[in-house]
C-alpha cells in the first residue's frame, strides 16, 4: 500500500508536506496569467534550434533558414500537443487513484497535482489552438502490467519520465531569448510547476520501487528495466512526428522521420534530453 | 504493388523480434505480444511508410490492426 510506504518515511511525509504548501503559496490563474497576441511572427524560431530534431543533422544542411523556422514552428506545436496528450493520460492515472484505499495520504498533493495539470493543458492547448493546431497521437493499446504495486510503480514512471522529458526542454525554453515572449512565458510557468511535482515524483517512484524490488524475482526485476528503458525511447521519439514534417512541406516526412532517427545527433541529443532521469533510475536500480 | 506493401509490414514486426522467422496472416498481433502499447504507433508508422496512406488518428479502429491480413484489408486493399 502507497500510504503505508510513505507513513513510514518521516523524510517523505515532510516533502508531501512542503510541496503542498508551496502549491498553496504559488497559486496563480492561468486563465489570467499569460498575453497571448493575435499571432507570433512566423519567421523566427519558435523552439530553440538545439532542441528541434534536425539539429546537427545532414537533413538540416539542406534545408534554408526559412524551412527550419517553419519546422521550428510545427515541432513546437508538435511539443505543447505532446504535453496535452501526456497530461491527460497522467490526469487520468492519477484520478483513478486519489481518495482510493492505500493512496490516502497522498491525496492532498494529488489535488495539487490534478489542478496545476489541468490548467498546463489548458495552457498548452490554448497555445496550440490560437497559433496552429493540436497534433494527435494514436490511442490504441493499454499498457499492461503483472500486479496492481506493479502497476502503480509503471504509472508514476512513466509519469516521471515524462515530466522530466518535458522539463529539459522547459528549462532551455524560458531562459532562450531568440524565442518570442509568449513562448518563453509558457515554458517558463510550466518548469516552475514541474520542478514540484517532478520532486514528488522522485520520492514516490523510489519508495514504490523499493517494495516492488523486495517482493520480485530477478526475472521480474528485468522485465522492469527493460520496460523502462523501451518507456523512453518511445517518449522520445514522440518528437519525431512524420505529420510535422508533412506541415513544415517536406516531401517524403517518413523518411525523414527515419534517416533523423538513425542519425548519429539523435543518440546525443537522448543521451542529454535524458541525463538527469537515466542517472536516477540507474540509481534508484530501476534500469539496470 | 500492394502485396509488396504488406511484406513491408511483416518484415517491420520481424526485425523488431529476432526470435521469430515467419508470421502468418491470421497471428494476433497484439495478444502474441508483437505489437504493444509502445510500439503501436511505430506500426502505424510503418503502414504509412510502406502503404503511402496518411491514417487518421483520430478515427484509428484497433481491430484493423489486429492481424497482418486485417492492415492489408484496411490499409493495402486495391479496389
Amino acid at each position: 500500500m502507497v500510504s503505508t510506504l510513505i507513513d513510514q518515511n518521516d523524510r517523505f511525509l515532510g516533502i508531501l508536506d512542503r510541496l503542498s504548501s508551496k502549491s498553496v503559496e504559488d497559486y496563480y490563474n492561468p486563465y489570467k496569467l499569460f498575453e497571448w497576441p493575435d499571432s507570433l511572427p512566423e519567421d523566427m524560431w519558435w523552439m530553440s534550434p538545439e532542441l528541434t530534431t534536425t539539429h546537427g543533422t545532414a537533413a538540416a544542411e539542406r534545408l534554408t533558414e526559412k524551412q527550419l523556422h517553419a519546422l521550428s514552428r510545427h515541432e513546437s506545436l508538435n511539443f505543447y500537443s505532446l504535453n496535452v496528450h501526456g497530461i491527460r493520460e497522467l490526469l487520468i492515472d492519477v484520478t483513478r487513484r486519489i481518495h482510493t484505499k492505500g493512496f490516502e495520504t497522498p491525496s492532498e498533493f494529488f489535488h495539487h497535482f490534478i489542478g496545476e495539470e489541468n490548467e498546463h493543458m489548458w495552457f498548452f492547448a490554448e497555445f496550440c489552438l490560437r497559433y496552429g493546431k493540436i497534433y494527435r497521437q494514436p490511442g490504441g493499446i493499454s499498457a499492461e502490467a503483472p500486479r496492481p504495486d506493479v502497476e502503480s510503480l509503471l504509472v508514476f514512471t512513466r509519469i516521471l519520465i515524462f515530466e522530466e522529458l518535458v522539463d529539459h526542454f522547459n528549462s532551455k525554453m524560458a531562459l532562450d531569448e531568440r524565442l518570442d515572449d509568449t513562448i518563453r512565458a509558457i515554458n517558463r510557468i510550466h518548469h516552475q510547476d514541474e520542478s514540484r511535482h517532478i520532486a514528488f515524483g522522485r520520492e514516490l517512484v523510489s519508495v514504490l520501487f523499493a517494495e516492488v524490488r523486495r517482493t520480485s524475482t530477478e526475472q521480474e526485476l528485468d522485465d522492469i528495466a527493460a520496460y523502462v528503458k523501451r518507456y523512453m525511447t518511445y517518449s522520445f521519439e514522440t518528437l519525431y512526428n512524420p505529420q510535422v514534417y508533412r506541415d513544415a512541406g517536406i516531401e517524403k516526412p517518413q523518411e525523414l522521420r527515419r534517416e533523423l532517427l538513425e542519425s548519429p545527433a539523435r543518440a546525443e541529443f537522448e543521451r542529454s534530453v535524458f541525463r538527469k532521469t537515466a542517472k536516477y533510475l540507474e540509481k534508484t536500480g530501476i534500469i539496470r | 504493388m500492394a502485396s509488396t506493401g504488406i511484406e513491408d509490414v511483416r518484415t517491420w514486426i520481424l526485425s523488431r523480434h529476432p526470435e521469430r522467422d515467419s508470421l502468418s496472416p491470421d497471428e494476433n498481433l497484439i495478444e502474441s505480444r508483437l505489437v504493444d502499447s509502445l510500439s503501436f504507433v511505430e506500426l502505424v508508422y510503418a503502414i504509412e511508410g510502406a502503404s503511402g496512406v496518411e491514417i487518421d488518428f483520430d478515427t484509428i479502429d484497433i481491430q484493423d490492426f489486429q492481424t497482418l491480413s486485417a492492415i492489408e484489408k484496411a490499409f493495402f486493399a486495391t479496389v
